[in-house]
């Protein structure tokens, strides 16, 4: 009994591959109707220990697709092909409040898939698997170059993809966290998007002057992608997440610099003072601070500083004058900023100004805040130091993890349809391509 | 203006594909016969996908002909092999479909099927994995070259592109749509390549990843000498720890390199250093001799010199040499001859029955009737494919017809055999086959 099982083995197609793409987990060879976990282990960059495992059952021939087998227990249940990574949790022990995040994006995510008998929850590192893998996921694919760009004050990256080009641009913007997150850019350009990552809450010129920057910062990083020998700079977009939102949309509809062909607003709001710089916008926020929540567990809940949505036409962006398509991806659980109440206050601005045939909303119940590309692990809060202080606060983003990660990849999906779409495809805007994602 | 996007699903992949689905005929029409399909049994159905390259292009208009160009860049830094930054390319032209936009180049077995076959080019028909077995060496380089990886650590990076119009590279500079950068790997990731120099034993272990213990090869090449890797490296990437082993022209064996100086002990040595009993379980046979084609110099195994015996050479009116006919049985030299009757364990033998290089075909004859002899049929399998050559290696790579085998005293460019999409075939249903043969004789 114990000669045939540990022939069992384990496969993933395909072993290296995109942190987006999808990949299908074979176990075979096991004792039919034989009990087994399958697992999955990741170290991080910091150095924690990520886990996941489902609980499946062998079948008559000895086989577990988790592709397509309910898995029984464990981080995951029902059949969910990328359980294994969605469902990733820090291993027992590990400090509170961890989100795992790429910094490298140059080495690939490596996690170790293996195999134990029997349903499994815990004591994994102190037993020795039937079998495992290892498996590369990577947000650059080969082929696309990674540029550091640094002029004219900029802090930023620009990720190439492979060929001859020239490529449609887009401007990548993340939130309030600040730094330079390169991973969605990096993973745009594996789809064909010549991307700029920005930072602009805290680039090296903020950093030693202590001064924010100015809309003429977005302007610059627009000019700078659109004059790119390998950037066609009629083909230019912007996403931009949280914070991230609120620049892009600024941008979008006021800025005599900034053309855009379309628009990607994750986990946002219109609501701003419509004259203001970015040192004015997070005074803005600052000065409803009073209105964050706690809740029992101490993690702090931000999404009521903007509601509710003012009526004033000074405090929106006037999403009405927008004269390109725009896409809102909204998680209805979003703890930390009221995307659903602005996506619905957008929609009417827009109807009663006439151009709503420009807008999209994805509206996902259950989803949290961290609307990310797909396949990493969901983060329902985590440790976060706002900018400009040395507190450290724990953030409630919200979201059901199952729920969160449908939606993610449901997003994602539909995110580089309306890309490709409005980047690559011919000059009616309406025109429809069919996602072969 | 339209722009083009072109994508490869599996960017990076691992050469060779695992078992796969079943239902398809592989074998194009022209080549083969019925009575030759009935040696390709169909595959037990699997449900997931195997790792081909699957090409994708959006934004094309109605009726534009496209052609797809596949460019390999090489760089081999072995000073043993003088080939540097050779080009190989393969050409496929094909029309899009009257919807006019996405669709498939090349098409995953298990899924949708499509219409799409290559009109010209490297290769015709609807070939999924024509754009790596097709690539031949680029207008300029010199003849008589051979693809294999040396350094199995880092991956061939192949560019894909699309060019407008239906064009051979021969033409000249065309304008690039678009292009695609794919990674194949012959190791997948948490294999480990472990160089072996120990009791005498030459050769580098290959081990998958995960706890262990493994069934393991022995993989050994042929005259070619030296020390071949990737094959072993595949082999641990599908769970295998594999050995390849060195017996001849490699500089850290004793002796002279133009004979086999390790006899029968050097082998057991092997065995045991991969901690296997004495005997194997199985055996895998690809288009060999059953004896010696030199003149052994002990009963050990050891030959005197490769080359002195040229009297069997046979020449082309090329000039390119034929060692066909110095492994016909009748040729090969008395008391050499294997004792096949004494088999033990279960044989696989594959002939390419297009092979140039060797008396495959007749050997395996030869072994057949041995073993039918003493009863022991049942151990013998043969795999035979119309239309390969000497050469049946892991597939997707492409196959060399012929190839420089030495410079010295002359140059002399030798003959393997073996048609482009035939051999692509061949090498693809052999792994398959010999993948299961391990499986059902090595982990049950």
């Amino acid at each position: 009994m114990d000669r045939k099982q540990c022939c069992v083995k384990v496969s993933v197609q395909p072993s290296r591959g995109l942190v987006d793409e999808k990949f299908v987990v074979l176990v075979q060879n096991a004792f039919p109707g034989f009990q087994l976990t399958v697992h999955a282990h990741h170290q991080c960059e910091d150095g924690h220990g990520w886990e996941a495992f489902g609980h499946y059952t062998a079948d008559a021939t000895g086989t577990v697709n988790v592709s397509e087998d309910p898995s029984l227990g464990g981080t995951y249940s029902g059949a969910e092909p990328m359980g294994l990574l969605w469902s990733l949790r820090p291993v027992p022990g590990s400090k509170p409040g961890l989100r795992m995040r790429k910094k490298n994006v140059q080495t690939p995510m490596e996690i170790t898939v293996s195999v134990y008998q029997g349903h499994q929850t815990e004591g994994f590192v102190d037993q020795v698997p039937l079998t495992g893998v290892v498996v590369e996921r990577w947000y650059m694919a080969p082929g696309v170059q990674r540029i550091p760009i640094t002029e004219d004050g900029l802090t930023a990256t620009l990720f190439l993809p492979s060929g001859p080009g020239p490529f449609p641009g887009l401007l990548d913007l993340w939130g309030g966290g600040g730094q330079l997150v390169e991973y969605r850019a990096a993973l745009l350009a594996s789809h064909g998007i010549a991307s700029l990552a920005l930072d602009y809450l805290t680039p090296k010129i903020t950093m030693e002057t202590g001064k924010m920057v100015d809309n003429q910062y977005f302007e610059t990083a627009y000019r700078v992608l659109q004059q790119h020998p390998k950037v066609l700079g009629s083909r230019i977009a912007m996403l931009g997440l949280c914070f991230g939102t609120s620049i892009t949309l600024k941008m979008a509809v006021y800025s005599q610099v900034v053309k855009l062909r379309c628009v990607v607003c994750i986990s946002g709001s219109h609501v701003q003072p419509v004259d203001g710089n970015l040192e004015q916008i997070l005074s803005f926020f600052k000065k409803n601070a009073d209105k964050s929540c706690f809740n029992e567990d101490n993690e702090v809940i931000w999404r009521d500083l903007l509601l509710p949505i003012p009526t004033d036409p000074s405090l929106k962006v006037d999403v009405g004058r927008l004269q390109c398509p725009l896409m809102l991806v909204v998680g209805e659980d979003d703890q930390n900023c009221p995307a659903y109440e602005s996506a619905m206050d957008m929609k009417e601005m827009m109807e009663r100004a006439g151009n709503s045939h420009l807008l999209t909303i994805l509206s996902y119940p259950n989803a949290g805040h961290l609307i990310e590309p797909p396949h990493t692990p969901h983060a329902r809060s985590s440790s976060l130091r706002t900018i400009g202080s040395r507190h450290m606060l724990m953030a409630l983003w919200g979201g059901q993890t199952a729920e969160h990660s449908r939606a993610q990849e449901d997003s994602w999906k539909k995110m580089l349809a309306f890309l490709r779409e409005n980047l690559y495809g011919g000059t009616d805007p309406g025109a429809r391509l069919i996602s072969h994602l | 203006m339209a722009l083009i996007h072109v994508q490869v699903t599996y960017t990076m992949s691992t050469c060779g594909p695992p078992i796969t689905d079943a239902g398809q005929t592989r074998w194009p029409p022209p080549f083969f016969s019925s009575e030759d399909a009935a040696l390709l049994p169909g595959f037990p159905k699997q449900s997931f996908p195997p790792p081909k390259a699957i090409l994708k292009t959006s934004s094309g208009s109605e009726r534009e002909h496209f052609c797809c160009l596949t460019l390999l860049s090489l760089t081999c830094f072995a000073a043993s092999l003088a080939m540097c930054f050779n080009v190989f390319t393969v050409n496929l032209t094909l029309t899009v479909c009257k919807h006019g936009f996405m669709f498939p180049l090349c098409l995953l077995v298990s899924s949708k099927v499509t219409t799409d076959h290559s009109v010209g080019g490297s290769y015709l028909g609807c070939e999924p994995m024509g754009l790596f077995w097709g690539l031949q060496p680029a207008p300029g380089e010199r003849e008589g070259l051979r693809l294999r990886k040396k350094n199995v650590e880092a991956p061939y990076t192949v560019h894909i592109s699309l060019l407008e119009g239906h064009v051979s590279p021969s033409e000249g500079q065309t304008t690039r749509l678009a292009t695609v950068t794919t990674e194949r790997w012959y190791m997948a990731p948490g294999v480990k390549r472990i160089e072996i120099r120990q009791d005498g034993v030459v050769g580098t272990l290959f081990l998958p990843p995960g706890p262990g213990p493994f069934p393991a090869i022995l993989d050994l090449w042929g005259m070619g000498g030296g020390l071949v890797e990737y094959r072993s490296a595949l082999f641990a990437s599908r769970g295998y720890a594999s050995l390849s082993l060195a017996y001849f022209g490699h500089k850290e064996l004793p002796g002279p390199l133009n004979r086999i100086n390790v006899g029968d002990s050097y082998f057991k040595s092997a065995f045991h250093l991969l901690q296997a009993h004495s005997q194997p379980s199985c055996l895998i046979c690809i288009n060999g001799p059953v004896g010696s084609t030199s003149k052994l110099s002990d009963p050990d195994g050891k030959t005197k010199q490769f080359k002195s015996e040229q009297t069997n050479w046979t020449f082309d009116d090329q000039g390119y040499v034929s060692f066909r006919k110095v492994s016909l049985p009748s040729n090969l030299f008395n008391g050499s001859l294997v004792k096949t009757e004494n088999l033990t364990c279960p044989l696989m033998y594959i002939v390419g029955e297009d092979d140039q290089s060797a008396s495959s075909k007749e050997n395996a004859d030869l072994i057949e009737e041995t073993l039918r002899s003493v009863g022991k049929s049942h151990l013998f399998t043969r795999l035979s494919y119309p239309g390969a050559g000497h050469l049946i290696e892991p597939p997707y790579s492409p196959n060399s017809r012929a190839s420089l085998w030495s410079v010295k005293p002359k140059k002399l460019v030798t003959l393997w055999g073996g048609h482009l999409a035939p051999h692509a075939a061949a090498q693809e249903d052999s792994w398959r086959k010999i993948l299961e043969f391990l499986e059902s004789n090595l982990r049950v």
